[in-house]
């Protein structure tokens, strides 16, 4: 997959952006994908994650599923039924294992799903081949 | 009574005891939605204790009586002009004034009929800062303007700072960021250094004693395209703020517009309306298929 | 000048007759979204009709009557109207459970007789769900059920979920059982950070 022109352009690390209403759950990501390179931006829940994609470009989003406000599934349908931003590849990380869960991950327009805890090499790995950047 | 106030003034003891100070917030909380912290009981002490004394009340618990039962609701009237913080300016985040006139506005007319008015709604509009910027905005730079009906309404919860909305008069500060140009334009100078705001905007909007929380006062806000809410909701708690953007809901058209203030997000609220960007700033529109 | 004075209805309040609750109650399933909404709040000082908006609220399709449904239930908050909002915690419908945990968490003690039951369901995930309403609970209490969870639960997620309340609501007191709990996930890198990040927290730094 492409990375997306903003990062490439100006030879910044690719922005992440990691949605959870889990404080130490976005502590975790932050500091395994800071550890990577990548920069980190934070949301705690799936609208104000909306609205971070709206005020500045994102190359891949880390979304949970069950959020206050507004969950996973809704936000990742919200955006990418939003022409000017539809395009960001969206990770799903919840704890539901099953398989209706990931099917359902898929038809509201993730392009991967992870099982919760997340492991960090997985988490790593699935970033790196989503933004494209060697290890 | 003046010994008894000098006394007073120099070691204020406290008009409520905890209990007391608790009852009350819980009761102003009801009739306001304006919550106070636990940090606020100097603040809220200090100015019931002027209020027992202004009424000549015998003690606390004579004067909550009289609020919560007079027929009037005269003393609540004075207790609620009393407890709110009316901090405002003209242009204030002025930001949104630009989404207004680059984003909203275009918007709005693009799906409205012609010989229907644009209706603006700020609440709270304090001392009238917010909504005459609104109007000086529109004046000034939407080329549209002229095809366009444009209401605008303006409430707070305190009639006596609606008396000053009314009024137009203002100080130094509130104007510090109107251009001269504009000011010239739109005010009229007053010898001890204050700006009276002409009467033609004066006049063309409608100013009305609304508490955001009484349903009684916001039913008859109906079909309103754009709703400033800006720096209220920060006093509020979570049902508060939730009921508060559920009645906006009811009061715009579809499509409308929501514009908080700086610190106060939506997506920690409610998650009926939709974030919207206009150039810098995020607002919320309510879906146009609306259900 | 464009700007016209709105107005024409001058604000004289009327107290409107409050409206009949047997109307409320049949416009809960009117055709219009509107007068959906209408009837869910007017009926928020009805205690009778609780169940009546429970019921609604489990078939009610409209993201914005489903709010407002909720914004009376918290208002009219009592055990059963928090045991009948629990039993959609269990729902397919990813929005509506999660709205019924905001509004659970604005109802402490009218969900606190449920939540024993809550955190020994069989479902994990009905599990976290009920973690994360103490995790926001404004109840004296949640500490402490949060600390029982970290001791006892087997499920990892589960106790992450506490984990995570109590580097929020979490006192020195809970450090000791924070630390078994990091004993009893050695090695797994994500509880082990979110054990030191909820202590690191607790003890303010
Ligand atoms: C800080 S001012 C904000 C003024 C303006 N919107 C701005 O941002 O500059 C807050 C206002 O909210 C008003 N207010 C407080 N509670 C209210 C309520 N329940 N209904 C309507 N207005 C209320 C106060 O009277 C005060 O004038």
């Amino acid at each position: 997959m492409a990375r997306s022109r903003e990062s490439e352009m100006n030879g910044a690390p690719p922005h992440i952006l990691v949605v959870d209403d889990g404080i130490t759950m976005r502590m975790f990501y932050r500091s395994v994908l800071e550890a990577a390179g990548f920069m980190v931006e934070e949301a705690t829940n799936g609208m104000e994650g909306y609205e971070k994609v709206l005020a500045q470009p994102f190359d891949l989003m880390i979304v949970d599923i069950n959020m206050p406000k507004m969950d996973g599934y809704s936000m990742i349908r919200t955006i990418r039924n939003d022409p000017a931003v539809r395009m960001i590849p969206a990770v799903v990380v919840s704890t539901e294992a099953a398989a209706k869960d990931s099917a359902r991950a898929l038809e509201a327009g993730a392009n991967f799903y992870l099982v919760k805890p997340v492991a960090p090499e997985d988490l790593t790995e699935v970033v790196r081949m989503i933004v494209g950047v060697a290890a | 009574m003046a010994a008894l106030f000098a006394t007073r003034q120099k070691d204020p003891s406290p008009a409520m005891t905890d209990e007391e100070y608790a009852k009350f917030c819980e009761f102003f909380y009801r009739k306001t939605g304006i919550q106070f912290q636990a940090g606020k009981k100097y603040f809220v002490d200090r100015r019931v204790a002027d209020r027992i004394e202004k009424t000549c009340s015998e003690s606390f618990r004579d004067y909550f009586t009289m609020v919560r039962f007079q027929v009037t609701g005269e003393e609540l009237q004075f207790l609620v002009n009393a407890m709110t913080v009316n901090e405002t300016y003209f242009f204030r985040e002025d930001y949104q004034f630009d989404a207004l006139i680059g984003g909203i506005l275009p918007e709005v007319a693009r799906s409205k009929r012609r010989n229907e008015p644009i209706r603006i709604w700020s609440i709270p509009c304090s001392s009238g800062e917010e909504p005459y910027s609104i109007a000086i905005s529109i004046l000034e730079r939407w080329s549209q303007a002229d095809s366009w009906n444009i209401e605008i309404s303006a409430s707070d919860i305190d009639s006596k700072i609606l008396h000053e909305a009314r009024t137009g008069l203002f100080g130094e500060r509130s104007v510090s960021r109107v251009s001269a140009q504009l000011r010239s334009k739109y005010f009229l100078p007053r010898p001890d250094g204050s700006f009276q705001i002409c009467d033609e905007l004066r006049e063309s909007i409608d100013f009305s004693l609304v508490n955001v929380v009484n349903p009684l006062h916001t039913h008859r806000f109906r079909d309103i395209d754009v709703i400033f809410c800006r720096n209220l909701l920060i006093y509020f708690d979570d049902v508060g703020r939730r009921e508060t953007v559920e009645m906006f809901f009811d009061a715009l058209s579809p499509g409308g517009f929501v514009c908080l203030g700086h610190s106060e997000s939506m997506s920690r609220m409610s998650s009926i309306f939709l974030p919207r960007k206009f150039g810098e700033t995020i607002v919320y529109q309510k879906p146009l298929s609306a259900e | 000048m464009v700007l016209v004075k709105a107005g024409g209805q001058r604000t004289l309040v009327l107290a409107e007759p409050s409206r009949d609750p047997a109307v409320l109650l049949a416009d809960l399933s009117a055709a219009e979204p509107s007068v959906r909404r209408a009837a869910a709040r007017d009926l928020a000082p009805h205690p009778e009709a609780a169940m009546a908006l429970c019921d609604r609220l489990e078939v009610e399709a409209s993201p914005s009557v489903r709010a407002v449904l909720l914004t009376s239930l918290i208002h009219l908050q009592s055990p059963t109207v928090a045991m009948r909002l629990a039993s959609l915690l269990r729902s397919d419908d990813v929005p509506l459970r999660n709205a019924a945990i905001e509004a659970l968490q604005e109802m402490p003690d009218a969900v606190a007789p449920h939540l024993r039951d809550l955190l020994a369901d069989e479902d994990s995930d009905v599990r976290i769900f009920a973690v994360n309403i103490l995790g926001a609970l404004r109840h004296g209490q949640a500490p402490q059920w949060l600390t029982d969870v970290v001791r006892s639960d087997p499920h990892i997620n589960v106790c992450a979920a506490a984990v995570d309340g109590l580097a929020e609501i979490g006192g020195p007191e809970t450090l000791i059982d924070l630390e078994a709990l990091r004993r009893r996930y050695e090695g797994n890198p994500f509880m082990e950070f979110a054990i030191d990040a909820a202590m690191r927290r607790i003890r303010g730094h």
